[in-house]
C-alpha cells in the first residue's frame, strides 16, 4: 500500500474553570495509506505527537461503539473510516466530536444524554397480554436491522431534530422501541405505540434521513420510525397533528387528486391551531398566496379511488424486510 | 441530445408556491429543455402516504410512473419531497419485482397500464447542471450575479437515501454549487447546506422548526451569504415564508432573501420579473440584486 502525508484538522475542546469549553483547531500531519484507518492515524498523533489528545476508543472492529465522531461531513466511527474515502483534494480532513451531546475534552463526549433516551424507551421485553410464545422465522423481517445496533450514537450526533430538541427521543431509541413493537414475545405493544404517539416521540421525525445515511450499521433508523408511525395510525392513535396531517394526504388524493393545501392547515391542526398558526398565513395572503380552496381535478380520478377501495378490501404487505444478516 | 420530459412540478408549485413552477417552465424554454404536461398525474402522496397507506402510497406512485412511461419520457420534477417520494417508489419496483407485480395488479383492475419500470425521476436542477451542455447556459446567461455570495441549500429529500438517486450523476451532492457558479456567484460553505428545514414538522414541532428555519439562515449569513436558493418548493416555503417567524424565536434579525433555483438562474437569464414571481418572494431580493449590479 502507497503511503503518503494526510492532515488532520483536530478540534481541540478544553474544559475551563467556569465550566465553559475553549475550542480551537490545530492541525497534524500524519503519514499512512488508503485504507489506513483515522483511529490509527489518531493513535499515531497521541502516541507520537501530543499525547494529551483525547478520544474513546476499544474494540477497533466496528462492535464497541465508543469511537464515534465527526469525520469530514459527517458521524462516523473513527475505527472503520478509512482516511483516503474522507480526505478533501488537499489531503485533509476535519475532526471533531460528536454533536448534541455535552463535549468532555477534545473527542470525547458525554454519552449520558444518548442512553437516558435509550432507557426511556424500555429497552427490553415487557410481560403483557399481547405477548406471542411463538416466534416464526419472519419475526426476523423487521428485527433484524435494529439489532445490529451498537450505541454509538452516530445518528442522536447527526439528526437535524435533536440539534433543536432537547426531549425528542431520537433515531436511535425509536429504532430500538421499532424493534421491541415488531417483536412477537413483546407484551405491551399498543401499550408502547401511545406513548411514542405522544409529544417528543415518533411523530417529531423530520424525515431528513440523516441517521440513514450516517449509520455505519445500516440500521435504518427512519424507515423503523415510519413503520412506527403506520403501526401508530392503525392502532389508532391518531390524535396529533403529525398523524392528521399524515392521514390528509389520501382523502385528498382519493378527492382530485391534488393535495388541497388550502384545508390541510385546518385539518391538521384543528381549528385553534389553524388560527394560532394565522400569524403566517396573513403574511402568506399579503403576497398572494393563499392556495386555492378548489385545486384542480387531475383526470381518471375514479382510478385512483378505485385502486384505493381494492387495497382497502385486499391489503397487501409492502414493509420492507431486512435482509438476511451476514458477518462483516 | 432530446430533453423532452414528462413533468411533475407537485402540488406546493401547483398552489403556494407557483412561482416557482412559473421559473422552472422558462427557464426550461430558453435552455431547451422541453417540459409535457401529465394531465393524469395527482398527488404524489409525500411520506405521509407511505405512513398512513403503504400500499396505496406505491399505487399512487405507479400511477404517476406509467403515465410518464406511455409518453415515452423520464420524468422531472421540481420538488424534492416529490423527487424522493417517486424515486423510493420506483427503486423498489425496479428491484422487487414481487412489489412491482402486485401494485401492477392492483392498477389493472383499476384500468390503469401496468408501469414496467422503465423510466427515472430527475430533479430540473440536475438536468440543468449534468445534461444542458454548459457552453450553452454560458451562452445564455444574460445577467451574471458579478460575484454575488449564494448559500445553497439542498434540502433532504434530494440528497438522501443517495441510492434510490438513479438519475443523478455520481455520488456528489453539488449541483446548486455548480449552478451557482456558471451563473457567475460564488458558492457559500456553510453548515447548514445539507440540513433540514423542518417543513414536516412545521404544524407538530413549531419552534423546533422555526429554529432549524434560523439556524440555517444566520448560519449561511454569518459564512457571507447575501442570497439563499434551493431546490424545493418545500424548502423554500420554510426558509422563505417562516424567516419572520423564525426571526422571533431566534430573537434576532436574519432578513436573508431565499428563493427558488428557478427563479435565480431566471434572473441571471433574463426573464421578467412578473414570471419569476419576483413580488411574492417574502424576504425582498431587491437590494442584494442592486447591490451587485444585476
Ligand atoms: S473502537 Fe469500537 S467501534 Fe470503533
Amino acid at each position: 500500500m502507497e503511503s503518503r502525508k494526510y492532515t488532520l484538522r483536530i478540534q481541540r475542546n478544553q474544559k475551563q474553570d467556569d465550566g465553559s469549553i475553549a475550542s480551537e483547531w490545530q492541525e497534524f500531519t500524519v503519514e499512512g495509506g488508503e485504507t489506513t484507518t483515522i483511529l490509527t492515524l489518531l493513535e499515531s498523533v497521541k502516541g507520537y505527537q501530543d499525547g494529551s489528545l483525547t478520544f474513546r476508543q476499544s474494540c477497533r472492529s466496528a462492535i464497541c461503539g465508543s469511537c464515534a465522531m465527526r469525520i469530514g461531513d459527517r458521524t462516523r466511527l473513527a475505527c472503520k473510516t478509512h482516511i483516503g474515502s474522507v480526505v478533501d483534494e488537499n489531503g485533509l480532513v476535519s475532526i471533531s466530536p460528536q454533536r448534541n451531546q455535552p463535549v468532555l475534552k477534545d473527542l470525547a463526549i458525554d454519552i449520558d444524554p444518548f442512553f437516558k433516551k435509550i432507557k426511556e424507551i424500555k429497552p427490553y421485553l415487557l410481560d403483557g397480554p399481547e405477548s406471542d410464545t411463538q416466534v416464526g422465522a419472519s419475526a426476523y423481517d423487521q428485527v433484524n436491522n435494529v439489532t445490529q445496533c451498537i450505541m454509538c450514537g452516530s445518528c442522536y450526533s447527526d439528526c437535524t431534530m435533536s440539534e433543536v430538541s432537547e426531549n425528542y427521543l431520537g433515531p436511535a431509541a425509536l429504532a430500538k422501541a421499532f424493534r421491541f413493537v415488531s417483536d412477537p414475545r413483546e407484551g405491551k405493544k399498543t401499550e408502547r405505540l401511545k406513548s411514542l404517539s405522544e409529544d417528543h416521540g415518533m411523530w417529531s421525525c423530520v424525515r431528513c434521513v440523516q441517521c440513514v445515511a450516517t449509520c455505519p450499521k445500516d440500521v435504518k433508523p427512519m424507515e423503523a420510525i415510519v413503520k412506527l408511525r403506520t403501526r401508530g395510525i392503525e392502532k389508532g392513535f391518531i390524535d396529533g397533528v403529525g398523524q392528521r396531517h399524515a392521514m390528509a394526504f389520501h382523502n385528498d388524493i382519493t378527492n382530485t387528486g391534488d393535495l388541497n393545501e388550502f384545508t390541510l392547515l385546518s385539518r391538521s391542526v384543528g381549528i385553534f391551531g389553524s388560527i394560532a398558526e394565522l400569524g403566517v398565513a396573513f403574511h402568506l395572503m399579503k403576497k398572494g398566496k393563499i392556495p386555492s380552496p378548489f385545486p384542480h381535478k387531475a383526470e381518471g380520478i375514479q382510478e385512483v379511488r378505485a385502486m384505493y377501495k381494492d387495497l382497502e378490501e385486499n391489503p397487501l404487505d409492502v414493509e420492507t424486510k431486512a435482509a438476511e444478516v451476514e458477518p462483516e | 441530445m432530446s430533453l423532452e420530459f414528462a413533468y411533475y412540478p407537485g402540488c406546493a408549485a401547483k398552489q403556494v408556491q407557483k412561482e416557482a413552477a412559473s421559473s422552472a417552465e422558462a427557464v426550461a424554454k430558453i435552455l431547451g429543455i422541453t417540459l409535457k404536461p401529465m394531465p393524469r398525474a395527482t398527488c404524489c402522496g409525500a411520506v405521509s402516504l407511505r405512513e398512513s397507506k403503504p400500499a396505496f402510497s406505491l399505487a399512487v406512485a405507479a400511477r404517476i410512473l406509467t403515465e410518464a412511461e406511455a409518453m415515452g419520457h423520464d420524468l422531472c420534477t421540481i420538488c424534492n419531497t416529490c423527487l424522493q417520494t417517486l424515486n423510493y417508489a420506483n427503486y423498489r419496483f425496479k428491484h422487487e419485482p414481487e412489489i412491482l407485480e402486485q401494485i401492477n395488479g392492483v392498477l389493472k383492475k383499476a384500468g390503469v397500464r401496468p408501469y414496467e419500470a422503465t423510466i427515472k425521476v430527475h430533479h430540473l436542477l440536475w438536468v440543468v447542471t449534468e445534461q444542458v451542455d454548459p457552453q450553452v447556459l454560458q451562452s445564455k446567461v444574460k445577467k451574471p450575479l458579478n460575484g454575488m455570495n449564494v448559500a445553497p441549500f439542498y434540502g433532504c429529500h434530494s440528497q438522501r437515501p443517495g441510492e434510490i438517486f438513479e438519475a443523478r450523476k455520481g455520488e456528489n451532492v453539488d449541483q446548486l454549487d455548480q449552478l451557482i457558479r456558471a451563473i457567475g456567484g460564488n458558492s457559500v460553505q456553510y453548515d447548514g447546506k445539507d440540513k433540514c428545514c423542518g417543513f414536516h414538522v412545521m404544524l407538530s414541532d413549531k419552534n423546533e422548526m422555526r429554529t432549524m428555519v434560523g439556524q440555517n439562515c444566520l448560519d449561511a449569513k454569518d459564512s457571507g451569504a447575501e442570497m439563499m436558493i434551493s431546490p424545493c418548493t418545500l424548502c423554500d416555503m420554510a426558509m422563505g415564508a417562516y424567516q419572520g417567524p423564525a426571526e422571533k424565536v431566534m430573537g434576532k434579525s436574519i432578513d436573508l432573501p431565499e428563493m427558488n433555483f428557478a427563479q435565480l438562474l431566471g434572473i441571471a437569464l433574463g426573464v421578467d420579473d412578473a414570471t419569476l414571481g419576483m413580488a411574492r418572494l417574502h424576504v425582498d431580493p431587491v437590494p442584494a440584486l442592486k447591490k451587485r449590479n444585476i
